[in-house]
C-alpha cells in the first residue's frame, strides 16, 4: 500500500491566528468572485456593484455609522454565545434572550418612569441582564440537573420569547395608534446620541456600552482565576473536577453571564435604535451571534470584530437591494458569503500532507507512513 | 383600466387635506429636473406576492412610464426593524427625491426622514406629518362595506369569519365596515376575527382559514397579501372575498369580490409635483372608493340580484352618503356613536374598537 505516494488529510493540533485570518480572508475572496460570476450571470455588474457597497458601507460617515449600529447589537449576542463556548456550551438562544432581556426593559421604560433618564436606562439595563439570565436559567437548569443538551432547550425558548413579545405588543402593552405592526408605545429613556454634526441619524452610547462589556469580558477571561477556570471547564471537564474546580457552578455561571449579556443587547437595541418593543426587534441577531462566536473563536475582543465583519457582509444585502437585486438573491448572496468564509476557517485546521513511501518493508502499516508525513 | 382619475382625485385630496389637524403654511420643496429625478420604493412584502406589494410595484412601473428620465430605486421585503432604516438611508443616500413607504414604519422612518429634509416622504397607512412627511392610505371601510352588503345576503348561516395581521385600525375598519354593511341585510349576522401576526404568511392564514370554517363560518374575509385564503375556501365549499387584486382564478366558485387597490394615479400624481416643485408634506390623503379602491366585478357564484343590491349602496356612498351613522355599538354593547352623529375619515381611519357582533378583536 505505502510504497506509492499518496495525499492525506491531518488535522492540526495548534492553529495560528495569522494563518486563520489568511484562511478567512482567502475564502471570503473566493466566495466574492464566485458572488460576482452569480451577478454576472443574472446581467448585473458586479465590480460596479461591489464598488457601490464598498462606498455605501465606508465611504460616508452615516455607512459607516449604519455598520457600528448594527455590529452592536451581533456583538453583544455573539459575546453571549463566545462565554458559554468557553466553558464547551452551545448557547442557541441569544435570540430568545435578547427579547426577553428588551422585555424586562420595555417593562422598566413603560411603567417606571422614575425620572432621571440615567436612572431609568440602569434600571432598564438592570431588568434586561435579568430577564435574559432568567430566560437561561431553566435550560441551565435542566442541563446541570437532568443533562439536557442545551442546544435544544435553548433553542425552543426562542419561539416562546418572541411569542412572549408577540402577546404583550398586541395586547396590554400595544399601541393603539400603530396601524402595520403590533408594538409597545414609544419608550422615552433613551441613549444619548455621540456629540457630532452628521447629518443623518447618529451613534448612540449603546455601542460603547457592547465594547465596553467586551472589554470586561475578556480581561476576566484573560487576569482571573475564573476565567481560567471557565476555560478548564470547557476543556476537560473531568480534569477540572479532578482539580478540585467547582464544574456545575461555573457552568451555571457561564450560562448565566451569556443569557444576561444577550439580554443586554435587547436593551442597547432597544433603547438606542428601535425605541419600541416589537417582534422586529432582532432580525435574527441571536442567529447571526452564533456566526459571530465561531468566527472569533470565542475570543470577547474577536467578537467586535467578526460583529463588524459580519455587519458589512448584511449590510451589503441591504445595498444590493437597493441597487435592483431582489431581497432574495441578496440573501443568497449573504449566505454564500458566510459559508465560504466558515468552510475556510474551518479548513484553516486541516492541512493536506503528502505521504511519500518509505525504504522500510512493505507492511509495516500506516502508523509508520504517517510518521513521515511532509509538508 | 386604472380606477383612479387625476382630477377627482385631487379634488377629493384636497377636500379631505382640509379636514383633519392645524393647516400650516408648507413651503413646497424645491423642483426637481426629471433627468435628475431619484424616486424610490420601499415594501413591506414581496413584489411577487400577487397583492398589496403587487399594486404597489405596479405604481412605479406607471410612474417609469410617466417619467421615463428619471432613475428608480426599488428595495422588497424590508422587516419592520432597524433594518428598515439602514434601507431609507440608502435610497437618501442614492440621492432619492421622492421616497414611497408602501407600509407604516413610523419612527424607522421619519428618524431618516427628519434629517433629510429635502427628500419627500409618503408613508402608506402612516401617522406622521412634518414639511418633508405625508401618508396615503385608502378608504378601505367604505370598499368593505359593499362587499359585506353582498355577504350578508350570501351568507347561510350568518356567520361571517376574518383573517387579519395584526391589531391594528385597518383591521377593526376591515372587519367593523364588513359586518355592518353584512347587517345592513341580515341584521342577526356575526363576524368572527383571528389574526395571524404577519401581512404575509400563506400557512398562517390557510390554517386560521380552516379554523374559522370549521366554527361554522361560511363566508370569510381577508385583507392579507396572499390568496391562501380564498384557496382554502374553494377547498371547503365556501365563499371569500379578498383584497388587493382580482385573484379569482384561485378560486372561482368561492370567490365574492375583491376589494382593489391601485395607486398608479396617486404615485405619479405625487411625482410629478414633487418634480415641478409643487410638493409639500402635511396631512394624510385617503383615497375614497372609485378613486384608488374598488370592489372587483362580482364573482361568477354571486347572484345578480345581490351583486345589483351591493352596487346600489355602492352608488350611494359615492354620492356621498356615509353609513358609518349612529347608532352603532361596540361589542361590549355600549353606545360609540349615537343617533344623528356619522363617523369622520379620521375616525373610521383609526377605528380601534370592534362593533357588535365582531368577535376575537379586543375592545
Amino acid at each position: 500500500m505505502s510504497t506509492r505516494t499518496t495525499w492525506a488529510v491531518q488535522r492540526v493540533p495548534e492553529v495560528s491566528g495569522g494563518v486563520r485570518l489568511l484562511a478567512t480572508a482567502l475564502s471570503a475572496i473566493l466566495a466574492l468572485i464566485v458572488a460576482g460570476i452569480v451577478l454576472r450571470l443574472c446581467g448585473l455588474p458586479p465590480l460596479a456593484l461591489g464598488a457601490r457597497v464598498l462606498h455605501a458601507s465606508f465611504g460616508t460617515r452615516f455607512g459607516i455609522e449604519d455598520l457600528l449600529l448594527l455590529a452592536s447589537p451581533l456583538a453583544a449576542c455573539g459575546l453571549s454565545v463566545a462565554v458559554m463556548l468557553r466553558v464547551g456550551l452551545w448557547n442557541i438562544g441569544a435570540e430568545g434572550q435578547f427579547f426577553v432581556g428588551a422585555t424586562g426593559a420595555a417593562a422598566v421604560g413603560l411603567f417606571l418612569p422614575v425620572g432621571g433618564t440615567g436612572t431609568t436606562l440602569a434600571l432598564m439595563a438592570l431588568a434586561a441582564a435579568a430577564g435574559g439570565a432568567l430566560w437561561i436559567a431553566l435550560p441551565a437548569a435542566a442541563r446541570l440537573v437532568l443533562g439536557t443538551s442545551e442546544i435544544i432547550t435553548t433553542l425552543l425558548l426562542n419561539f416562546v420569547a418572541r411569542l412572549l413579545v408577540d402577546f404583550l405588543a398586541t395586547g396590554s402593552w400595544r399601541d393603539a395608534r400603530s396601524s402595520v405592526t403590533a408594538q409597545t408605545p414609544r419608550i422615552h429613556a433613551a441613549f444619548a446620541k455621540l456629540p457630532r454634526d452628521w447629518h443623518l441619524g447618529g451613534l448612540h452610547w449603546g455601542i460603547a456600552l457592547v465594547i465596553a462589556l467586551a472589554a470586561v469580558v475578556a480581561l476576566l477571561f484573560r487576569y482571573t482565576s475564573w476565567g481560567f477556570e471557565l476555560r478548564v471547564c470547557g476543556a476537560n471537564r473531568e480534569a477540572a473536577r479532578y482539580a478540585g474546580m467547582p464544574v456545575g457552578r461555573r457552568l451555571a455561571e457561564a450560562m448565566l453571564l451569556g443569557g444576561a449579556l444577550a439580554g443586554l443587547g435587547g436593551m442597547i437595541e432597544l433603547a438606542g435604535t428601535v425605541h419600541r418593543l416589537q417582534g422586529g426587534l432582532s432580525n435574527s441577531y441571536g442567529y447571526v451571534g452564533i456566526i459571530v462566536a465561531v468566527l472569533a473563536a470565542a475570543a470577547p475582543v474577536g467578537v467586535l470584530f467578526s460583529a463588524l465583519l459580519m455587519a458589512v457582509v448584511l449590510n451589503a444585502g441591504t445595498v444590493l437591494q437597493t441597487q435592483g437585486l431582489p431581497a432574495s438573491a441578496a440573501v443568497a448572496l449573504v449566505g454564500l458569503i458566510l459559508l465560504f468564509v466558515a468552510m475556510g476557517e474551518r479548513l484553516s485546521h486541516y492541512r493536506i500532507a503528502v505521504i511519500r513511501p518509505r525504504a522500510t518493508p512493505a507492511g509495516t502499516g500506516s502508523a509508520a507512513a504517517a510518521s513521515g508525513a511532509a509538508e | 383600466m386604472p380606477i383612479l382619475r387625476r382630477r377627482s382625485l385631487l379634488a377629493a385630496a384636497a377636500a379631505l387635506s382640509a379636514m383633519p389637524r392645524a393647516v400650516r403654511a408648507a413651503t413646497p420643496l424645491a423642483a426637481v429636473a426629471e433627468k435628475d429625478a431619484v424616486v424610490a420604493f420601499g415594501h413591506i412584502g414581496p413584489v411577487s406576492d400577487g397583492g398589496w406589494t403587487f399594486t404597489h410595484h405596479q405604481a412605479l412601473l406607471a410612474a417609469k412610464k410617466a417619467f421615463p428620465a428619471a432613475k428608480f430605486l426599488e428595495v422588497e421585503s424590508i422587516p419592520v426593524s432597524a433594518d428598515a432604516t439602514r434601507t431609507f438611508r440608502q435610497f437618501v443616500e442614492n440621492g432619492a427625491n421622492i421616497v414611497f413607504v408602501t407600509s407604516e414604519y413610523g419612527d424607522l422612518l421619519s428618524s431618516v426622514a427628519d434629517d433629510a429634509t429635502d427628500t419627500a416622504f409618503l408613508e402608506c397607512n402612516g401617522h406622521r406629518q412634518s414639511d418633508n412627511e405625508s401618508s396615503y392610505y385608502i378608504q378601505h371601510w367604505m370598499v368593505s362595506y359593499v362587499l359585506g352588503v353582498a355577504a350578508g345576503r350570501m351568507s347561510k348561516t350568518g356567520r361571517l369569519g376574518f383573517v387579519g395581521s395584526f391589531p391594528v385600525a385597518a383591521v377593526y375598519g376591515c372587519a367593523n365596515a364588513f359586518l355592518l354593511g353584512a347587517r345592513s341585510v341580515a341584521p342577526h349576522a356575526t363576524m368572527q376575527v383571528i389574526l395571524i401576526n404577519s401581512w404575509f404568511d400563506p400557512q398562517a392564514s390557510s390554517q386560521a382559514a380552516s379554523a374559522l370554517i370549521q366554527n361554522g363560518v361560511d363566508l370569510l374575509y381577508t385583507h392579507l397579501d396572499d390568496a391562501s385564503c380564498l384557496q382554502v375556501a374553494e377547498k371547503n365549499n365556501v365563499k371569500c372575498a379578498t383584497w388587493n387584486t382580482d385573484e379569482r382564478r384561485l378560486g372561482p366558485n368561492a370567490y365574492v369580490s375583491s376589494l382593489l387597490l391601485d395607486w398608479n394615479g396617486f404615485c405619479v400624481d405625487q411625482i410629478g409635483r414633487r418634480l415641478k416643485g409643487q410638493w409639500t408634506g402635511g396631512p394624510i390623503t385617503l383615497l375614497p372608493m372609485g378613486h384608488g379602491t374598488d370592489r372587483d366585478a362580482w364573482g361568477a357564484t354571486v347572484p345578480p340580484e345581490v351583486g345589483r343590491e351591493a352596487d346600489a349602496v355602492r352608488a350611494r356612498i359615492m354620492g356621498g352618503w356615509n353609513p358609518f351613522a349612529g347608532e352603532i355599538r361596540d361589542a361590549a354593547g355600549t353606545v360609540r356613536v349615537t343617533r344623528g352623529q356619522s363617523m369622520t375619515p379620521m375616525a373610521l381611519y383609526e377605528w380601534n374598537w370592534p362593533v357588535e357582533g365582531v368577535s376575537g378583536l379586543r375592545g
